[in-house]
């Protein structure tokens, strides 16, 4: 049973090379939106091999993990040819040379595979329309197992099904968290939440850790309790340059320069030893982007205060005793009350009965 | 006599005029966005966009980056979860009109966005199937944009299914709710609809300026041309003045918006600010 007591604060280094080992089945959790940036980045830094990637939303994320050499297989739906029409994508690059294998469902279907690990279910109904598409017929490593047809008991329709996902990690970022682990997200929720459920590792980084009495006030924010929690990073601007509800809008400049530089793989790999191998923390990260850009381009993303309405979680009373000691269901005081149930003969006295 | 518009525009107004008020609609990425947005604010203001994200009942105050983006808004209705989105909303028969992007098209509007020329591993990689599949199947009508794409007589890979080999048979085969499929694609050149019975694609009116046998020879089948052909709906100032505002980017063609942008970033990575570090 993976390790989810104790203080599990740590760096994104410690993290990462706990939790992380070649040859897993990594689940990049965030859904397009506050892809935990630096957490791939550290991965490849830490330069695991042999992975299988699962991704819903590939953009940079999985091309700088194929870059890097650390991936050997990809479940994804979709990934943005970077390099434009000509320039291609390192995953277009590495499929076409045998380096990876990959296999594509669509998003629903995907989705699917992780909320029926997330439930423990070995398997789960995908809708009937996907049969007829190459999506459904065309397989790549998964062969047989990629999607199969059950016949429902009840109504004798053929219906498919796909296999449950239970990755070894799930690396997310989110808005915040308090220190056990509970992590909180918000904006377009997508699959993240199933990504951290149906995994057996859970590593969190997050913009803030808060304190528990924040979390327990919005108990609808969190995506995923401390109990599944294994690893717990505070990494302000950890999404960047992918933007996050609340924090920061999408570093578009910064974007083109990715997007140009994935034109050839000559010029990713240059972008990739800038921005990931010669720095080796999210502090350096920014720290180079400040040096290089200034901070102006920074502030200009900022998100600006759209605060949700509060809610009134209250309650009339938390205490059986009101503020003059009285008991609030009986008009008794707590000296009245031990001596109502002495009177009533009630009470044992254990020592004497021996 | 209305102002002048660019392609990008007629194309946006066209698309719009598509969604009626009340409708739900959702959106994928890129022009869909921007349609729905007009709609929304000029003669469609009860309709519900929503995207795959699980983005529920929104109103974009920019254009989204993509179908998860949450900081083009202030707020929305319902938050979901994707699973979810594709199952109680759309499976269950909520979505009116789903609006796609289109890699490569058939005569029938079967869709191809996952590769292109031989094989998956072979092929040239598109963006992928996304939630197309699943939105295509089960959205009431399905309207396709093409903006790069292209006609096919057969599809290197049918991402998601449209009139399968025309006729009934999406109907019969009974994976589909009835009368559900794509209804209309638009293209920088024509507006084409599907015919009723035959589900053949067929061009419906052209763009302004467009010359029809230069649309036909890019269609590998003798396209089928409505008779006579439909004007092109003239747009109105309300709805350039209000793509010119929400969206300027979106009303010049990609190339141009590109030079600009690298004009930008030129300046950019440049280090325009070296020098003021904070």
């Amino acid at each position: 049973m993976p390790e989810v007591t104790g203080n599990k604060i740590m760096t994104t280094k410690e993290a990462i090379s706990r939790f992380v080992n070649d040859g897993d089945h990594v689940v990049i959790g965030n859904y397009t939106v506050g892809t935990c940036y630096n957490q791939i980045m550290e991965i490849i830094r830490q330069r695991k091999k042999g992975l299988t990637i699962y991704s819903q939303s590939g953009v940079f994320d999985v091309e700088m993990l194929i870059a890097g050499d650390c991936v050997s297989r990809v479940v994804s739906t979709y990934c943005m040819r970077s390099g434009g029409r000509s320039g291609g994508s390192m995953l277009e690059r590495y499929q076409r040379a045998g380096k990876i294998e990959v296999e594509d469902y669509s998003n629903f279907t995907y989705n699917a595979r992780l909320t029926a690990g997330a439930q423990g279910y070995s398997f789960i109904p995908v809708l009937p329309g996907i049969m007829a598409s190459d999506v459904f017929k065309v397989r790549d490593f998964m062969g047989g197992q990629k999607f199969g047809v059950v016949k429902c008991p009840f109504t004798g329709r053929d219906l498919p099904v796909v296999p449950a996902a239970n990755p070894d990690v799930c690396i997310v970022h989110v808005q915040r968290a308090d220190k056990f682990g509970n992590a909180q997200y918000w904006g377009s929720l997508g699959s993240v939440s199933w990504a951290c459920l149906a995994s057996k590792r859970v590593i969190v980084s997050c913009e803030e850790i808060v304190d528990h009495e924040i979390i327990k006030s919005t108990p609808q924010f969190t995506i995923v309790p401390s109990f599944r929690v294994n690893a717990l990073i505070e990494e302000p601007q950890g999404g960047h340059p992918s933007e996050l509800s609340g924090c920061y809008n999408l570093d578009l400049l910064f974007w083109a320069m990715m997007d140009l530089a994935n034109q050839s793989e000559k010029g990713f790999r240059a972008w990739m030893q800038e921005w990931v191998y010669d720095l080796p923390t999210r502090a350096a990260y920014l720290e180079h982007y400040v040096e290089r850009f200034g901070k102006e381009p920074l502030d200009a993303i900022k998100a600006r205060p759209y605060y949700s309405a509060p809610v009134n979680y209250g309650s009339a009373f938390t205490s059986m005793w009101d503020e003059e000691g009285k008991m609030r269901l009986f008009d008794m005081t707590r000296e009245g009350f031990e001596k109502f149930m002495e009177e009533k003969g009630l009470l044992i006295d254990v020592e004497k009965s021996h | 006599m209305s102002k002048k518009a660019t392609k990008e525009e007629l194309m946006i107004i066209a698309v719009a005029r598509e969604i009626k008020d009340y409708e739900r609609i959702l959106l994928g990425v890129g022009l869909p966005t921007t349609a729905g947005s007009l709609a929304k604010a000029l003669h469609a203001p009860n309709a519900l966009l929503m995207t795959e994200a699980g983005i529920i009942d929104f109103k974009p105050l920019v254009p989204p980056n993509h179908i998860a983006d949450v900081m083009c808004i202030r707020g929305y209705s319902y938050a979901l979860d994707l699973f979810n989105t594709f199952t109680t909303i759309n499976y269950r028969g909520f979505v009116d009109k789903a609006f796609l992007g289109v890699g490569q098209v058939d005569k029938y509007g079967n869709i191809n966005t996952s590769f292109m020329g031989g094989t998956p591993k072979t092929g040239m990689r598109l963006t992928g199937a996304g939630g197309a599949p699943d939105f295509v199947s089960y959205a009431k009508e399905t309207i396709l944009t093409l903006k790069g794409g292209e006609f096919v007589e057969k599809l290197d890979y049918l991402t998601s299914p449209g009139y399968l080999g025309g006729g009934d048979e999406r109907d019969r085969c009974g994976l589909f709710p009835p009368g559900s499929g794509p209804s209309m694609m638009i293209s920088p050149e024509a507006i084409f609809r599907f015919d009723k019975k035959t589900k053949e694609v067929y061009l419906e009116s052209l763009l302004p300026g467009i010359d029809l046998t230069r649309v036909k020879s890019k269609v590998p089948w003798n396209l089928k041309v409505a008779n006579p052909l439909k004007p092109f709906p003239a747009p109105t100032d309300d709805e350039l003045d209000y793509i010119r505002t929400f969206a300027p980017q979106h009303c010049i063609p990609r190339q141009v918006l590109m030079e600009l942008a690298v004009k930008k970033f030129l300046e950019f990575a440049g280090g325009k600010h070296k020098g003021k570090s904070g």
